[in-house]
């Protein structure tokens, strides 16, 4: 097939491939060499135009040198070497002072180096400043802190002074009883024997001795009988009339008046048992006997005598003679009828702060801040017995008319019961605070403590135990010898407050029955007439009141 | 094949003096721009080459046109970039004097006329695309698809950077008839001005086994005239030529297609 149409082939391709050469010429040919010169002259003007755009900037750089050169000449010289050299020079300097400003921006760098050192410096330096002072406030607070602490354990170590003196008298009473206790065991094993040896005779001799005795007692007292029922009876009235007796106590429940019983402090008064008279003790060293009127209160007598403030007075049951206890650590009798001194009992060797007629006329006891009670015989004006209570004695009472009991309230917060015919301590009840007074009930089955923890404590004593407490809001017991008082009939209960308000409670219901306020400072004492229609009461501050309700 | 090879060089080196020459409505400068010359290849497209007439008259376009899309005018007739250069001449052109006047716009893209050609890949991928169909036509598809991918960038790569060898090292296979075996169908388009193409299924081979030619194609393409009235009146122009009408359609696929192996023809009637 190819071969045959070679011919026919070759011809149309003949044809087709000179056109095509035609074409080329024509269109190609003719304007290749013309376009191609185009573009390079739009190469060659671009080029230009970049290169005249450079001479442009070029010329006017150098127009603007030229110009400053210019300037330069017409300014200076005339010479060309003088320029020459002043050029040279110029360029010296030049050089001499990119050298210098390149030091300088050394130097400048140092400089901010330098002051960004000094800042840190500083800013450490007021840090350590502001740490200085906090460290120096502190050692300041702690200072104080220190003296502070150092105070509490001087007041501590004063306190444990105290404690430590105590216990050493303690230690001491000990010893002494304790030497006692052993002679006394001994003494007592050769009694025994001894006993032992005559009991039998003693038995037999006993029996006919108590027969004998027996016999005669009985003669004797029907001779005295037959001899008493022939005696005509005389009964004194006056004595019948002064004797009051008391059914029913009444609170009262108005001042009646009051008065100034001495200068300063009040420290105790006492109803006389036939309730005509009271006696006070004062701040002034004297105690004073006063007639108690309707309106107004009489002065009987003054008893002087003490050296010290007078803490405790007491009457004896005749109504003959005052015993009052001083802070010179003295007790004194006075006899009230004379007003004279008749006894000074020294011995004590701390302030006395109570003594209180024991039983019979003719015996003292008093209680002592010395730790001691003391008790003293009138007849013979010497102590005949001491007591080592341990604690100081704040108030005691004597519980029967034999005088037999002393009760006494204490310091460290005991109350001590005694037997004035064993040696030891019979009882003790602690309660949770200092004692400052004692009373005991009429009946003398109770006893009442006024105590520091501002409550007053009823005890029964045939229990020993607390069986009452009364207190009250506003109830503050005021100082250490602070005294709390039954009614005659035991019904009632009194006591003064520190702000001066008297507190009456009923003893049975433990209720506050009434309170009263006159006195304008710390009420020291209270006393009940014995016919149950009067108080008296003293304060710190010279006021005596007598209440009533009438 | 040497002397196809002359044929084939010389169609590849086809090349057309064009004067760009900015519109007159869209300068902005108080100087005219000059216009801009250049030799453009035959087969390649236009947005290919105006790289630099765009950067040449981008100085004096008005600001917000900077960065529009370039499009290109004949004698008010918008030109298709998706043509290759030497159809769009053949069809627009012909018998004008050259060089080419082309003027050049910026404002008011035809958007009913032309389609936008966003980058070359946009290209590529109608080349490509035409390559592919052309090959269905001819081996139903299997020379194409056979390629590897980088046979076909070698393809494009030949076309852009306008390496004849490099181009012809792969194109060569699309254009080889085995075994005597011809094509199957002749890839082609009839153009005419104002009108769309006429494409139609051309064998190279008769039913009598006789090899087709230009005159059968134009007979089957051109069902109105008989063929002595197309020898009469029918011009056919391809590549700035006239083949004669008894050129076998083999042939001429095989020596005068485009690089996108189709044969563009372009109808002048006289």
């Amino acid at each position: 097939m190819e071969t045959s149409n070679k011919v026919t082939m070759s011809s149309y391709r003949k044809h087709i491939l000179a056109q095509l050469q035609e074409r080329k010429k024509e269109e190609s040919a003719a304007f290749q060499d013309l376009i191609s010169f185009c573009n390079h002259l739009f190469e060659g003007v671009d080029i230009l135009r970049a290169q005249n755009v450079q001479l442009t900037v070029q010329k006017e750089r150098l127009q603007q040198e030229n110009l400053d050169v210019q300037a330069r000449e017409s300014g200076t010289g005339k010479s060309n070497e003088k320029t020459m050299t002043l050029e040279k020079k110029v360029y010296q300097l030049q050089e001499e002072l990119t050298e210098l400003h390149r030091r300088k921006g050394e130097h400048t760098q140092q400089l901010i180096d330098l002051r960004n050192m000094l800042e840190e410096k500083e800013k450490e330096l007021s840090s350590k400043i502001s740490r200085l002072q906090d460290t120096e406030a502190a050692l300041s607070a702690l200072r104080l802190a220190c003296k502070n602490l150092e105070q509490t354990i001087i007041e501590q170590e004063s306190a444990n002074q105290i404690l430590k003196d105590e216990y050493e008298a303690l230690q001491l009473a000990f010893s002494s009883l304790e030497q006692k206790h052993q002679k006394l065991e001994k003494d007592h094993s050769d009694l025994i024997t001894r006993w032992m040896a005559h009991k039998a005779k003693d038995a037999d001799r006993l029996n006919a001795e108590n027969e004998r005795v027996v016999r005669v007692k009985q003669a004797q007292l029907q001779k005295e009988l037959e001899e008493a029922a022939k005696e005509p009876v005389v009964v004194k009235g006056d004595y019948l009339k002064s004797a009051p007796v008391c059914i029913a106590a009444s609170v009262p429940n108005k001042m009646l008046f009051k008065f100034d019983a001495h200068d300063g402090e009040v420290n105790a008064v006492k109803w006389s048992p036939s309730g005509k008279t009271v006696v006070t003790g004062g701040g002034d060293r004297k105690l004073k006997l006063w007639d108690i009127g309707q309106k107004e209160a009489v002065l009987k007598g003054t008893l002087t005598g003490s050296n010290a403030a007078v803490m405790s007075v007491d009457f004896e049951t005749e109504e003959t003679l005052v015993v009052g206890a001083s802070n010179d650590f003295a007790s004194r009798v006075w006899t009230v009828d004379d007003l004279r001194l008749r006894h000074t009992l020294t011995g004590h060797s701390g302030k006395v702060l109570a003594a209180k007629f024991l039983g019979e006329f003719s015996k003292v006891v008093s209680g002592s801040h010395d730790r001691t009670l003391k008790i003293w015989d009138l007849r013979s004006r010497s102590c005949i017995r001491t007591i080592f209570a341990g604690s100081s004695c704040n108030d005691l009472v004597t519980s029967d008319g034999s005088g037999t009991n002393i009760i006494s309230g204490h310091f460290d917060k005991r109350i001590r019961f005694w037997d004035t015919r064993s040696e030891s301590s019979a009882n003790e009840i602690l309660l949770q605070g200092k004692i400052t007074s004692l009373d005991l009930s009429p009946d003398g089955f109770y006893l009442l403590s006024c105590v520091r923890d501002d409550t007053l404590k009823l005890l029964d004593l045939r229990m020993n135990q607390v069986i009452r407490t009364f207190c009250a809001d506003g109830f503050k017991v005021g100082c250490d010898w602070t005294r709390a008082k039954f009614s005659p009939d035991g019904q009632y209960i009194t006591v003064g407050s520190q702000d001066g308000v008297l507190f009456i409670w009923n003893c049975s219901s433990a209720r506050v029955e009434k309170t009263l306020k006159e006195h304008n400072t710390i009420i020291t004492a209270c006393s009940w007439n014995p016919s149950g229609q009067y108080i008296i009461s003293v304060d710190k501050n010279k006021k005596a009141i007598v209440w009533t309700d009438i | 094949m040497a002397e196809d090879r002359e044929v084939m060089r010389e169609v590849w080196d086809g090349r057309l003096p064009v004067c760009f020459r900015l519109s007159v409505e869209e300068v902005n400068t108080v100087q005219q721009p000059d216009p801009f010359y250049l030799m453009v290849p035959r087969l390649t497209y236009f947005p290919l080459v105006t790289d630099k007439v765009q950067r040449h008259f981008s100085r004096h376009i008005s600001e917000p046109d900077q960065g529009a899309e370039m499009w290109l005018d004949y004698d008010g007739q918008p030109i298709k970039w998706h043509y290759p250069v030497g159809l769009l001449f053949d069809l627009y052109g012909l018998g004008s004097q050259l060089p080419w006047n082309l003027t050049v716009h910026f404002k008011n893209f035809p958007e009913e006329e032309l389609v936008h050609c966003p980058s070359r890949a946009a290209i590529e991928s109608h080349f490509m695309a035409t390559i592919k169909e052309a090959d269905f036509l001819k081996h139903r598809g299997m020379v194409i698809s056979a390629m590897q991918k980088k046979d076909h960038n070698q393809l494009w790569l030949g076309l852009q950077n306008d390496k004849f060898d490099q181009f012809w090292a792969i194109n060569r296979k699309l254009m080889e008839h085995t075994n005597d075996e011809l094509f199957k169908y002749i890839p082609y388009r009839l153009y005419q001005p104002d009108m769309p193409y006429i494409q139609r299924l051309v064998r190279p081979l008769s039913e009598k086994g006789e090899n087709t030619t230009l005159l059968d194609l134009l007979h089957v393409s051109l069902p109105k005239f008989s063929k002595e009235d197309i020898l009469d009146n029918v011009q056919i122009v391809a590549h700035g030529i006239k083949p004669p009408m008894d050129t076998p359609l083999q042939w001429m696929s095989e020596h005068l297609s485009y690089p996108d192996n189709f044969l563009h023809l372009c109808i002048h009637q006289t």
